[in-house]
């Protein structure tokens, strides 16, 4: 690995014609694609900032090992994301926000993935980091909709015991090999998973939120210039 | 009870509150500040807080976010208490939710669980604000009748 | 690495001989212990369950999850100006810390910079956190091992810095003073001289601190050689910031990974590290940092550039789709946030990691065999904020 900068250059960003290589992530990439071979299915760099590889689901604690070995022995998080946009719309349901935001009523989209791509509604996503290259990773996996379950990282980092313990009770997800896959932060009666898009918050189906213009316009001004929710 | 041994015993108890402090969150930092740092010192109005047990306590002040997996902690320690007890709820989190209110966790205010005398409003309110509810309270004290509370239903214990 | 030493370890194994031989039909095993959720010495409501062998500690787990309030659901339905105010009340002793790299995050989504001057005063503001929030661990240490002084100091000295954080910016705690594209307002007059009176002050009680506390015996006794975290344990658990610095790591977001929005490079200033990773190092380090927060103020202070403090952004905030994570070094550790945005007025998903969640979970590991008054110093000198592990 190349010896460590910092990543602190914002000048270089600036210049637009000139497309930047990271030159560090680029090669890191490289070696994990060789290190992990057909496992890494997507990949996703933004320049002098970060990178992100999804990997195959068998390949999940494999290539936390490999970048282990590599000197990423600094476990950021664990955690998932649930890609699925919210039947409930984004819960903002007075008539004033349509008007002043100019948003579109709830009609949930397609499910659409982020950075590195996906193909599933479940991804989990993980972070690790090297100090002594300054260098951070994030990786995700997509998980089959029927069978969330995914091998898990606490043979390499002791740290995700906890991660994915939330991840668990959080969304649902399974972690093959962990030592103790109980509940950490909701009571042991808590029916669900929070985090799921179709988990509803209920105060808010009962008395939904009044908008985000609550206050009177001064007297001859029609226009809405203090409500901007702040 | 004659008037004036009412107001004598009122008297007595209002100055005399030991406050058991049942700090949660952010509003604990506030209550801190204003029972124990020497700016905003409660210690003046004749509140004590010291106890760390809820056995010897008449005043608890919950601050702080309640949760649905704290509910039972609270009204176990309530009960806990001696009679005569008051509670004074401080911060927005404990009157009603709070900034919260829509969360899946969050006990929507603490007076769900036990009654509550006193509500002092603020995210967090300021030391002075605490001290304010205390002189409320104590207020209230004054105009109490103390057989009053005696009469009605016998305490079943058990 | 083993957790207890060798000499330790013989001494235990003699007493249970010793014991074995007179207390026969005496059962001193396998009590539970159960420390909170109410308690004095956890900061908050954490409940730790200890199986206790006599006084030694078998294991002991920790219950979080008593302050856990829904915060990655609710930034699900909030804009980001709302979720500004919310997160104030994560880590909420330092608080204007919490906002700092969720702000980041969203300029860097944004493709926003705040103007020098903004950069400049919300350094300023994150140090003021740092130094609100390790005073009163200074103070609240002292408490939980039975030095009630330092807990009175500590809270009267805080007052200054509090004071000068409500003149700036209009709350005591929660100032909800962060926007995207620099700061909701510019400094009042007269603030620069009386934050500097106040950095007096404050470095006043750090060498109260080194003089009453950390240079005294019985606290030297009780800490010295308790909870002894390796450097490689801290990592693979997580551990970041005085407690990965005070087992001998040499990292410091602010100085290795600075994101852009924030202006240490501009400052001299150093880091502390301690090699012997027990609860006096993490102590020290907390203590040095402190000190070194005040000088960073004051070099701050004297070179503030003139400007405007906000950037040009439209009023209604909507974010550019995208995923970006800004990690800082905040008073407890390495705090970040994962941004995933899809455009929207809202934030698709955040989510936030804390430092306190890691910092804690190696209290099952760090607490074998440890005195019951010892876990106490350990889990005071680990410092966590409940709502920091709960969220």
């Amino acid at each position: 690995m190349s010896s460590a900068d910092t990543t602190v250059e914002p000048d270089a960003v600036e210049a637009a014609e000139v497309p930047v290589v990271d030159e560090r992530r680029e090669a890191l990439l490289a070696s994990l694609v060789e290190a992990l071979g057909d496992a890494v299915v997507g990949s996703h760099i933004r320049p002098l900032d970060d990178l992100w590889v999804r990997v195959d689901r068998e390949a999940w604690p494999t290539a936390a090992a490999t970048l282990k070995d590599m000197g990423f022995t600094f476990f950021d998080y664990l955690s998932a994301i649930d890609w699925l946009p919210s039947p409930y719309g984004r819960d903002m349901d007075a008539q004033e926000d349509l008007v002043v935001s100019g948003a579109e009523p709830k009609v949930p989209g397609p499910v659409e993935q982020g950075y590195a791509g996906g193909d599933t509604r479940f991804q989990v996503i993980g972070r690790l980091y090297s100090i002594p290259d300054a260098l951070g990773v994030h990786l995700k996996t997509d998980l089959p909709d029927d069978d969330l379950r995914v091998g898990s990282w606490t043979p390499h980092f002791r740290g995700a015991n906890w991660h994915e313990r939330e991840c668990f009770e959080m969304f649902g997800v399974e972690f093959t090999g962990h030592p103790n896959l109980v509940k950490l932060y909701l009571p042991a009666d808590f029916q669900g998973h929070p985090l799921r898009k179709d988990f509803p918050l209920l105060s808010r189906r009962v008395r939904p939120w009044p908008g985000i213009v609550d206050v009177e316009p001064m007297p001859g001004r029609d226009d809405n210039e203090e409500g901007d929710g702040e | 009870m004659p008037k004036s041994v009412s107001k004598l015993l009122n008297l007595s108890r209002k100055y005399s509150i030991w406050a058991y402090q049942w700090g949660l969150a952010c509003c604990a930092i506030e209550m801190g500040a204003a029972f124990a740092s020497p700016r905003y010192d409660v210690m003046r109005l004749g509140v004590i807080p010291f106890p760390a047990t809820p056995r010897q306590a008449d005043l608890v002040v919950i601050a702080g976010t309640v949760t649905d997996k704290l509910a039972p902690a609270v009204l176990r320690l309530y009960e806990q208490m001696p009679d005569p007890k008051y509670v004074i709820s401080m911060g927005s989190c404990a009157n009603c939710g709070g900034p919260y209110w829509d969360s899946y966790s969050v006990t929507k205010g603490v007076d769900q669980i036990i009654p509550v005398d006193v509500y002092v409003p603020g995210c967090p309110p300021r030391p002075e604000a605490l001290l304010e509810g205390i002189v409320l309270l104590q207020e209230r004290i004054a105009n109490e009748d103390m057989s009053a509370r005696w009469k009605g239903d016998p305490i079943v214990v058990g | 690495m083993t957790d207890l030493s060798e000499r330790d370890q013989m001494a235990y194994i003699a007493a249970r001989a010793a014991d074995a031989r007179v207390n026969i039909d005496l059962e001193t095993e396998g009590m539970t212990l159960n420390l909170g959720p109410q308690h004095p010495a956890t900061h908050g409501t954490l409940r730790i369950v200890a199986k206790l062998d006599g006084e030694q500690i078998i294991s002991a787990e920790p219950i979080p999850g008593y302050m856990h309030r829904g915060y990655e659901k609710l930034t699900e339905v909030r804009t980001y100006p709302q979720i500004t105010a919310l997160v104030n009340r994560i880590d909420w002793l330092g608080s204007f810390a919490n906002e700092v790299p969720f702000i980041l995050a969203a300029e860097k989504l944004m493709d926003v910079e705040a103007p020098p001057r903004a950069q400049h005063i919300r350094t300023i503001l994150f140090e003021l956190a740092r130094i609100a929030n390790i005073s009163l661990f200074l103070g609240d240490f002292g408490l939980q091992l039975g030095a009630l002084t330092m807990g009175f100091y500590a809270f009267r000295d805080r007052e200054h810095v509090l004071n000068q954080i409500e003149s700036a910016t209009g709350g005591r705690f929660h100032p909800n003073f962060d926007r995207i594209g620099g700061l909701k307002d510019d400094l009042p007059k007269g603030w620069i001289a009386d934050t500097k009176r106040a950095m007096v002050k404050l470095r006043d009680l750090c060498d109260e601190t080194q003089t009453l506390m950390v240079g005294n015996e019985i606290f030297q006794a009780r800490t010295r050689g308790i909870g002894v975290i390796p450097a490689d344990v801290a990592l693979s658990y997580g551990l970041s910031g005085a407690n990965l610095r005070g087992s001998g790591v040499d990292w410091d977001l602010r100085r290795d990974a600075c994101p852009p929005g924030l202006v240490y490079d501009k400052v001299d200033w150093k880091v502390w590290t301690h090699p012997d990773g027990d609860c006096f190092a993490r102590t020290w380090v907390r203590l040095q940092e402190t000190r070194e927060a005040t000088l960073i103020v004051d070099q701050l202070l004297d070179s503030i550039p003139a400007g405007p403090v906000m950037a040009k952004v439209p009023r209604i905030i909507k974010v550019p789709a995208g995923e970006a994570y800004v990690e800082t070094e905040n008073p407890l550790g390495a705090m970040g946030y994962y941004v995933v945005s899809k455009g929207d007025l809202v934030p698709f998903r955040v989510k936030i990691r804390t430092p306190s969640f890691n910092n804690i979970s190696i209290v099952p590991w760090v607490a074998k065999g440890v005195y019951v008054p010892d876990l106490v110093a350990i889990l005071g000198s680990l410092y966590f904020i409940l709502g920091d592990i709960d969220r």
